[in-house]
C-alpha cells in the first residue's frame, strides 16, 4: 500500500507544481537554517579526546596575582610557568604527562630542491604521542633523556614526510628546522583535532602540528612560544634565563590517570608541590589546582559559548516558522482534493487509510525538502568558509551523520507538519464532498 | 439485504436543526431493483448514504446482510463498503487526473487484490460497460454517459452484492439515460441488488419496486400509486 501511496503523492504534488514546490521549498529553508547552525554547533564541540575522557587531564596551577584571580571562568591560568612543568616531570605518578607549546620556524632539506617553508611545530615531551594516541607510521618517540638535555630529534607527520621524504621511511635522515640539524626518530599520523583540545590558546579550530621537536630544547635554541604567554607581575627578564625562570604561563600540561586511586595520589602530590612553592614565596593565591577532563575542558574554555547556542535556539525558531507555513499550504493542499478523499472513503478507503495516503504525501515532501535542504546547508557552509578565510575550514563541512539528520530532520518536520492536515482531511464527512458537482 | 428499522438522522447547525430521516423503517430483499422518489430535500440522499455507511444515523437500527452494523468501527464499515457495496452518484466523480483504469483501480487497491488481479477485474469490468478501448483515457476525454458507463465499472470492478445509484441518469440526456439503465437492469439481472434513486418517473417504474420518501418517512406506497395515476389520469 506504501507504494501505491507514494505514486498517489507524487502524482499528487505534479499535479500542483507551484504549491508543491512552495512547499518544498518552505521545508529546505528551515532545514537548511537549522542544519547549517546546528552543525557548525555539533563539529565546534567535537571532542576528539572523547575515547580517553576518563584517564586524561588538563593541569591547572593557580599561581596567579593575589588580588585579582585569573580573568576566566576557572579562575585559574589555562597554562602554567616553564619552571613548573619542569617540576612536574619528575612525578612518577601519571601514566603519562605532557609538557608543551606551539612553536614553528622554517624546514630545509640538504641536497634537495624542496623550497624551504614554514612548518608548525610542537615542543613537546615525549609522551604526547602515548598520551594522545597518535599512532606511529615508522619509528617512534625520542628517548625520556631527551626531555631535559639538548637532543636534536624530530618525529614528523605523515603529511610532513610525504612532503620531504615522498612517504619512504625518513627515521635516520636529517632535516634542517630553524637553522639546526634534526635526526628524525618517527613518523606519525597527521593529528589534527577540531577543535584543537589540547591546545585551546591560540584558534580553536586551526590546524596542529607538522613537526613534533623534544622539550629539553629550550636553552640551547632559546625557543619563544608561538602560543600565549600571560602573566601578571612586572619582572624584569634580562637573559633568556631569567624568562625560563619568571611567573609567565605560556606551557600547556596534561596528565593521565588511569584510576581514582592514581588520581588521588596525583592531587596530593599537585598539594605538597603547592605548599612547598608556597613556603618559597610563591602561589600567593590560595591553594588551588585544576585537573579537567577533556571534555570539561572544551566547556570549560567556553569553545561553544552560550551565544552559539543561543543561535541554535534560534535556527530551530525558524525551522518551526517555515513548518507552520508547511501546515498551512499542505492543509490548504489537501482540502482542495477533498473531493477526491470523498470518493476514496465511499470506494472504500478508511480514515486511517486516508490519515496515511497524505501523511506519506507529506513524507514525500518533506524529503524533497531534506535533499534541497542539505544542498542548502552546504551552500550555507561554504559561505562560512569563504567568509572566515580558512578559521573555519574544519567546523564549516557537514560529515555523513550530520546529512542523515538533515534528511531526518526534514522528514520528521513535514511528517509533523502533516499530522494536523492528514488528521483534518481523514475525519471530513466524505458525503459532503460527493454531492453533486 | 437490507432492513432499516426506525432510522433517524438529524443535521445540527448553531441555530436549526434538521431532520433529514424521521421513523425511516424499510426493506430491501436479495435481487431487488428498487428505484426511491420524492421531493428536492425529502431525504433521499441521506438514505442512501446511511444506506452505503458513508453516515452513521442519530439513532435506530440497521441491519446490512444480517449483520448489526451500528456499533462497527470505521475500518469495519470502510471494509464492508469497500467489499459488498457500490456506489454511483449523479456527478459520476471520477477522479479528474487518472486514467479510466487507475479509477477503477482504486477500490481494488483497498481491496488489497494483487496486481494481476486487479488488472483482470479492470478489463472485465471495462468491457462490461463497453469502453475496453479507452482504459488509458483521461476522465475528461469521454461523454457524459461514458464516464457515467466507467462510473458504473468501477463500482461493479469489486463484484459488489448491493449498488447504490443517485441520481446515476440525472445529467445525462434522455438517449444516454436509457442506456445507462438498460446497463443497470443487466447487472441486476446477474443477481446484483440496486437501490436507485431517480427523479424520471419512466425509469423508476421500470424498477421491481417504487418507495417514495417525503419529509424523511417512507409515505405510503398505495397512496402514492394512487397519487400517481392521479397525475397521470
Ligand atoms: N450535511 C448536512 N448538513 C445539514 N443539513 C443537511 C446535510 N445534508 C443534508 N441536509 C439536509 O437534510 C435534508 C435531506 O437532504 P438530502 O440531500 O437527503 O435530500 P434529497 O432528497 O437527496 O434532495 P435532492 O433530491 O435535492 O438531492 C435537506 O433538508 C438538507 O438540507
Ligand atoms: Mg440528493
Amino acid at each position: 500500500m506504501i507504494g501505491y501511496y507514494i505514486s498517489l503523492a507524487l502524482r499528487s504534488l505534479r499535479r500542483t507544481p507551484i504549491l508543491s514546490a512552495l512547499m518544498v521549498a518552505a521545508i529546505a529553508v528551515g532545514v537548511g537554517a537549522a542544519m547549517t547552525t546546528l552543525t557548525l554547533n555539533y563539529m565546534m564541540s567535537r571532542n576528539a579526546l572523547a575515547d580517553k575522557d576518563d584517564v586524561l587531564y588538563a593541569v591547572q596551577l593557580d599561581n596567579w596575582d593575589p588580588h585579582e584571580a585569573a580573568d576566566n571562568p576557572s579562575e585559574m591560568p589555562w597554562e602554567i610557568t616553564y619552571k613548573d612543568a619542569i617540576s612536574l616531570l619528575r612525578s612518577d605518578i601519571p601514566t603519562y604527562h605532557v609538557a608543551m607549546h606551539r612553536w614553528g620556524g622554517p624546514i630545509t632539506l640538504e641536497d634537495s630542491t624542496l623550497r624551504p617553508y614554514t612548518a608548525q611545530a610542537r615542543v613537546t615531551s615525549r609522551d604526547f604521542f602515548a598520551l594522545f594516541d597518535v599512532s606511529f607510521v615508522y619509528g617512534g618517540t625520542w628517548a625520556g633523556e631527551a626531555d631535559n638535555n639538548a637532543v636534536f630529534q624530530v618525529v614528523l607527520n605523515k603529511s610532513t614526510n610525504e612532503k620531504l621524504f615522498n612517504g619512504e621511511n625518513s627515521v635516520g635522515r636529517t632535516i634542517n628546522f630553524n637553522g639546526a640539524p634534526f635526526t628524525v626518530v618517527g613518523v606519525v599520523e597527521d593529528w589534527h583535532p577540531s577543535p584543537k583540545v589540547h591546545d585551546l590558546n591560540n584558534g580553536d579550530f586551526m590546524k596542529s602540528a607538522d613537526i613534533y621537536i623534544p622539550f629539553g630544547l629550550h636553552r640551547v635554541l632559546e625557543i619563544q612560544t608561538w602560543g600565549n604567554t600571560n602573566g601578571w607581575k612586572p619582572e624584569k627578564i634580562e637573559s633568556y634565563e631569567d624568562g625560563l625562570g619568571a611567573e609567565y604561563v605560556w606551557v600547556q600540561y596534561w596528565v593521565q590517570l588511569d584510576s581514582a586511586e592514581q588520581r588521588q595520589r596525583y592531587e596530593d602530590f599537585l598539594t605538597g608541590f603547592i605548599q612547598e612553592q608556597k613556603s618559597q614565596g610563591r602561589f600567593p593565591r590560595p591553594l588551588k589546582f585544576g585537573l579537567s577532563k577533556p571534555s570539561e575542558w572544551l566547556v570549560l574554555n567556553e569553545v561553544v559559548d552560550g551565544d552559539d547556542r543561543m543561535l541554535n535556539w534560534l535556527s530551530l525558531a525558524f525551522l518551526l516558522v517555515c513548518l507552520v507555513n508547511a501546515v498551512a499550504l499542505l492543509l490548504a493542499k489537501f482540502l482542495r482534493k477533498a473531493p477526491e478523499t470523498g470518493v476514496r472513503r465511499a470506494l472504500g478507503a478508511s480514515r486511517s487509510a486516508v490519515f496515511s495516503q497524505h501523511l506519506v504525501e507529506s513524507g514525500c515532501i518533506g524529503l524533497a525538502g531534506g535533499l534541497i535542504g542539505i544542498l542548502l546547508t552546504l551552500a550555507g557552509l561554504a559561505l562560512i568558509r569563504q567568509l572566515s578565510m580558512g578559521y573555519m575550514d574544519s567546523v564549516a563541512s557537514m560529515d555523513w551523520l550530520m546529512m542523515l539528520s538533515a534528511i531526518g530532520l526534514a522528514i520528521l518536520s513535514s511528517l509533523l507538519a502533516g499530522l494536523y492536515p492528514a488528521w483534518r482531511i481523514s475525519r471530513t464527512n466524505p458525503s459532503i464532498y460527493l454531492k453533486t458537482q | 439485504m437490507l432492513k432499516m428499522h426506525n432510522i433517524r438522522k438529524s443535521y445540527r447547525t448553531d441555530t436549526i436543526e434538521t431532520h433529514a430521516l424521521r421513523d425511516f423503517s424499510l426493506e430491501v430483499n436479495e435481487g431487488e431493483f428498487v428505484s426511491v422518489t420524492g421531493p428536492s430535500g425529502s431525504g433521499k440522499t441521506t438514505f442512501l448514504n446511511i444506506a452505503g455507511l458513508l453516515e452513521t444515523p442519530t439513532g435506530g437500527q440497521y441491519l446490512l446482510d444480517g449483520q448489526e452494523v451500528g456499533n462497527l468501527s470505521d475500518r469495519e464499515r470502510s471494509h464492508l463498503r469497500n467489499e459488498k457495496i457500490g456506489f454511483i452518484f449523479q456527478g459520476f466523480n471520477l477522479i479528474p487526473d487518472l486514467s479510466l483504469f487507475d479509477n477503477i483501480d482504486v477500490p481494488l487497491r483497498y481491496r488489497g487484490f494483487n496486481a494481476k488481479e486487479r488488472r483482470r477485474r479492470i478489463e472485465k469490468s471495462l468491457e462490461q460497460v463497453g469502453l475496453s478501448a479507452r482504459a488509458k483515457h483521461l476522465p475528461a476525454q469521454l461523454s457524459g454517459g461514458q464516464q457515467q458507463r466507467v462510473a458504473i465499472a468501477r463500482a461493479l470492478a469489486g463484484e459488489p452484492r448491493f449498488l447504490l445509484a443517485d441520481e446515476p441518469t440525472g445529467n445525462l440526456d434522455s438517449l444516454m439515460a436509457r442506456q445507462v439503465m438498460e446497463l443497470l437492469e443487466f447487472i441486476n439481472q446477474w443477481g446484483t441488488t440496486i437501490v436507485m434513486v431517480t427523479h424520471d418517473p419512466d425509469l423508476a417504474r421500470r424498477a421491481h419496486r417504487n418507495i417514495q420518501i417525503v419529509d424523511g418517512q417512507v409515505s405510503d406506497l398505495r397512496q402514492n400509486i394512487a397519487a400517481d395515476e392521479a397525475a397521470i389520469a
